[in-house]
């Protein structure tokens, strides 16, 4: 099962980094080498209020499907619902997947409705 | 026949039995509602949730002249050596009369609060709040 097809109640993106290491003198002086060109490590933090409990599970359908954080997978745009902005800008950059970070968090609200958190990193 | 209901119709049961020199009552209904709005929506949303019925009621305080007292008996709910359990709810019957028919809301509570005094002039009165706990059991009205 793919990733659901869900737009989601709040959003919180992390661009990540470029990988580079920082090297400093006593002098103060300061040398970078960059080891790559991709940026990773973005996350994207997704909640999913007050929906029913045959959606909720479906998150942990495919959490099942990925093996936790092992496979790493492309989110469908309805994650990006609400941004106006480069879809690009808040998806996993150019050459990076998501995977996930911690396990889908499931709060149970009142019989049949609940709410999913999922915490995504962007990896290579 | 059209028919405005006054205080002269209200009544209060509690386990069944009629109260006597009740003032007023008063009932309030609330549903909680859960937010389903989504990123991208232009409108808010939402979706039931919980329901919750509390009120309260106004008892004289008064003595029949038979040892009945049901200001004191409800005072008592709450006003105790003894602590309250879980158990200690009351069957509680608000109802509008018109003729035969009764027009009732039935519900399971538990006195939340008393209040009584004495003030010179004033007729002594006992104030009781209850919170329902569960579903109502009938709705007649």
């Amino acid at each position: 099962m793919a990733y659901p097809t869900l737009a989601p109640t709040t959003r919180n993106f992390d661009a990540g980094q470029y990988p580079f290491k920082t090297f400093s003198s006593l002098s103060g002086k300061e040398v970078r080498i960059l080891y790559g060109s991709k940026r990773t490590g973005m996350t994207l933090d997704l909640a999913y209020d007050n929906i029913t409990d045959a959606t909720a599970d479906d998150f942990v359908a495919h959490y099942d499907e990925t093996k936790g954080g092992f496979t790493a997978f492309d989110l469908p745009a309805a994650a990006k619902t609400g941004w106006t902005g480069a879809t690009s800008a808040i998806d996993a950059a150019s050459g990076n997947q998501w995977r996930y970070a911690e396990p889908p968090r499931i709060t149970s609200v009142r019989p049949g409705i609940s709410s999913v958190t999922v915490k995504l990193v962007g990896v290579l | 026949m059209a028919k405005v209901y006054t205080g002269r119709d209200g009544r209060l049961l509690i386990d069944g039995v009629e109260q006597i020199k009740v003032t007023n009552w008063q009932l309030t209904g609330s549903l909680e509602m859960l937010e389903t709005t989504t990123l991208g929506d232009a409108q808010r949303s939402y979706t039931p949730g919980v329901q919750e019925f509390n009120g309260s009621a106004t008892l004289l305080y008064f003595n029949d002249g038979t040892g009945r007292n049901d200001a004191a008996t409800a005072l008592k709910k709450v006003l105790r050596v003894a602590g309250v359990n879980s158990t200690d709810t009351v069957d509680l019957r608000l109802r509008l009369v018109e003729g035969t028919v009764n027009h009732d809301v039935r519900l399971t509570a538990y006195v939340t609060s008393v209040s009584f005094g004495a003030s010179v002039g004033e007729i002594s009165s006992a104030q009781i709040s209850f919170q329902a706990t569960g579903a109502l059991s009938e709705v007649t009205i």
